[in-house]
């Protein structure tokens, strides 16, 4: 199953290049499993990545305001919506996922999105905060389990689309 | 005093806020945006090698990367003091029309889109991408969406698709244009010719077609009379990637015509006590307030204001449809801000036959594209269209080329005081006591939403689900009601 590492944010502003940063810790680990992207784009130009894969991890900042910072959040696609409050680039996958299906596009049929939560808008130049920085390790992990649980669940393990 | 506050609250502070305040009558006494500024990006900047700034300010945004990747690698050309050869800047600019056909495209269908193609009083359920897609049907959907993966295709092959692609270099970009993606450019550029036929037609079938919607075009609720800036060639004729400023008073009359390094003697920056947006406006007319006229220094920029100030179209078909734009608004200028969804598609028509043009030009192919930099860099600006508007980048670096002040003026902070005043004059005329209807709030939105404003050049939603928290305040600060729509 081509499988989707997507890492979002901007690695020059402080926290929210949490997602960016975090994948990026596991392009090695993920090698021949997962093909793993960074993007600091948003909105429908993310069709483009989405297209040709069978599962995607999204990997993002998020701000609720009910966590406190360095907190991770996991959604599923469904429960990506305005309630319960979207990270801060991956607002829109939902539209995503309905343009992608209404027009016949591909997308991803399983997406999980890990997210970990942060204080402050962002800074240019300004490094992680500390609680987020500690978090990222964890964050990488659950990107991992989550490989994992998917690679098990059917016998169907995971693969990037340039074997 | 009541307060009714209209914030998308997905992004909380990422993004701006529209705050209603209401008087004891229920009336609205003022209205504004507030928008974020983008912060720390300065000192950021400062100490890092001017050649990586294309690279470093194309992630500021995540909607319009090019137009800053452009104006950086422009403001490099200026600050090196190098030319760069003539292939190096026309696939420049075919790369740059690529990228306003296909920003024009996604706007107008969906972004923009559910206000007119929906309909601005559809339930809010359809007021969405997907209600987009049904009005226009599934193969029209397919089309937007196609036309814009082969725009994209066609710009990762040419800028480099890799996690960092460096394309603008100061003085020409990092590889020519081989025969086969000529041929690649030539085949999007086609499609995009022809697809910026089929939105004007779809522009004509839907909103021309109700006259309900011209009517809500041309009222006086969403009408502004100020002055307008864009870039023009030598012809006084609109050009998005080069050119001379040229400013038009709202009679539409010249005003002013001056080179992008000459920006600080013409454009001067207002700050008010409630916002950290500073408001561009002429420093030849003056800060006057947030009024119409000629008395007063508010400009616009973006796709309408750029056709006030442009002496007609460079191409044929983009040429007919400003002629028909023109007609049936009542003559040049336009100020019904409304009308800038419809030049959107009129610039985009223009994009692509521009783009056409320049893919046919034997001269692209040329292997000289780099011209090497051997002057001392000390001072640099770079000024582009961006599809929002007038996009500078402004450097000083010391002699080893190191950035030590960097300014950019990205075309939201020009439009900045035009929207205000929009939001205002669509608040006072629509809102009329605290209980505000949906419907309400939306025409109210569709103010700012035609200038598709980008919040601190940070990140996106997408609007036409754009959710708001609405906040009725009562005399004593107290909340008596919250309007939410998701």
């Amino acid at each position: 199953m081509r499988t989707l590492v997507l890492g979002l944010g901007n690695e020059y502003a402080g926290d929210d290049g949490a997602g960016i940063l975090a994948v990026r810790a596991l392009r090695d680990e993920l090698a021949g499993r997962a093909d793993v992207v960074e993007s600091a784009a948003s909105g429908l130009t993310l069709l483009d990545v989405f297209d040709g894969y069978d599962r995607a991890v999204v990997v993002d900042s998020i701000r609720t305001g009910r966590n406190p910072p360095g907190t991770i959040v996991e959604l599923g696609l469904t429960e990506v919506g305005p309630v319960v409050a979207p990270s801060i680039h991956h607002a829109g996958i939902p539209e995503l996922a309905a343009v992608a299906e209404r027009l016949g596009l591909g997308f991803p049929g399983r997406t999980r999105v890990l997210a970990v939560e942060v204080a402050e808008p962002p800074t240019f130049g300004a490094p992680l905060s500390e609680s987020v920085a500690a978090a990222l390790d964890e964050l990488g992990r659950r990107v991992l389990e989550q490989i994992e649980a998917w690679d098990t669940a059917k016998g169907e393990p995971c693969t990037t689309t340039t074997p | 005093m009541s307060e009714i506050l209209i914030d998308p609250i997905t992004r909380l502070e990422g993004h701006g806020r529209v705050h209603v305040f209401l008087d004891d009558a229920g009336e609205v006494d003022r209205a504004y945006l507030q928008i974020p500024e983008l912060r720390g990006f300065e000192k950021f900047a400062q100490g890092r090698r001017a050649e990586d700034m294309p690279q470093i300010t194309s992630r500021i945004c995540g909607v319009c990367p090019m137009a800053h990747h452009m104006a950086a690698t422009k403001a490099l050309d200026d600050l090196f003091g190098v030319e760069p050869p003539p292939a190096a800047k026309k696939i420049r600019e075919l790369l740059y029309s690529a990228f306003m056909v296909e920003d024009h495209a996604l706007h107008f269908f969906f972004l923009g889109g559910p206000d007119f193609i929906v309909g601005p009083d559809a339930p809010k359920g359809e007021r969405n991408i997907l209600g987009v897609v049904n009005k226009v049907g599934l193969e029209a959907g397919k089309e937007v969406i196609g036309v814009r993966k082969q725009l994209r295709d066609l710009m990762a092959a040419v800028a480099g698709k890799a996690v960092h692609p460096v394309f603008g270099l100061p003085g020409g970009i990092s590889r020519p244009l081989t025969a086969e993606l000529q041929e690649q450019a030539q085949a999007a550029a086609a499609r995009a010719v022809d697809f910026g036929g089929f939105a004007l037609q779809a522009f004509r079938d839907v909103v021309l077609g109700n006259p309900d919607y011209v009517e809500l075009v041309t009222s006086e609720t969403y009408t502004h009379r100020t002055y307008s800036m864009g870039l023009v060639d030598a012809d006084k004729q609109v050009n998005f990637y080069d050119g001379t400023l040229r400013v038009v008073d709202p009679e539409g009359r010249e005003f002013l015509s001056f080179a992008g390094s000459d920006y600080l003697d013409h454009v001067a920056e207002h700050v008010e006590p409630w916002t950290y947006v500073k408001f561009c406006f002429l420093k030849d007319v003056g800060w006057h307030g947030f009024v119409d006229g000629a008395d007063s220094g508010v400009f616009a920029v973006a796709p309408l204001a750029r056709l006030n100030v442009t002496e007609g179209m460079p191409t044929p078909r983009a040429q007919e449809a400003y002629d028909e734009l023109f007609a049936t608004l009542g003559g040049k200028p336009v100020h019904h801000t409304l009308a800038t969804h419809w030049a959107r598609l009129v610039e985009l028509q223009y994009a692509a036959e521009r783009m056409a043009e320049l893919a046919a030009d034997p001269e692209i192919l040329d292997p000289d594209v780099r011209t090497l930099p051997t002057a001392t860099p000390e001072e640099g600006i770079g000024v582009v269209e961006a599809p929002r508007g007038t996009l500078f980048h402004h450097y000083r670096s010391d002699e080893r080329g190191l950035i030590t002040s960097a300014n950019l003026i990205v075309a939201t902070q020009n439009n900045a005081a035009r929207i205000g005043m929009s939001i205002d004059k669509a608040a006072r005329d629509l809102i009329h006591g605290a209980e505000v209807d949906e419907a309400v709030l939306n025409k109210v939105e569709m103010a700012f939403r035609a200038y598709d404003p980008c919040f601190g050049c940070a990140t996106h939603t997408l609007p036409g689900h754009l959710p708001l928290l609405v906040e009725i305040h009562d005399p004593a600060g107290e909340v008596v009601r919250e309007l939410r729509r998701d």
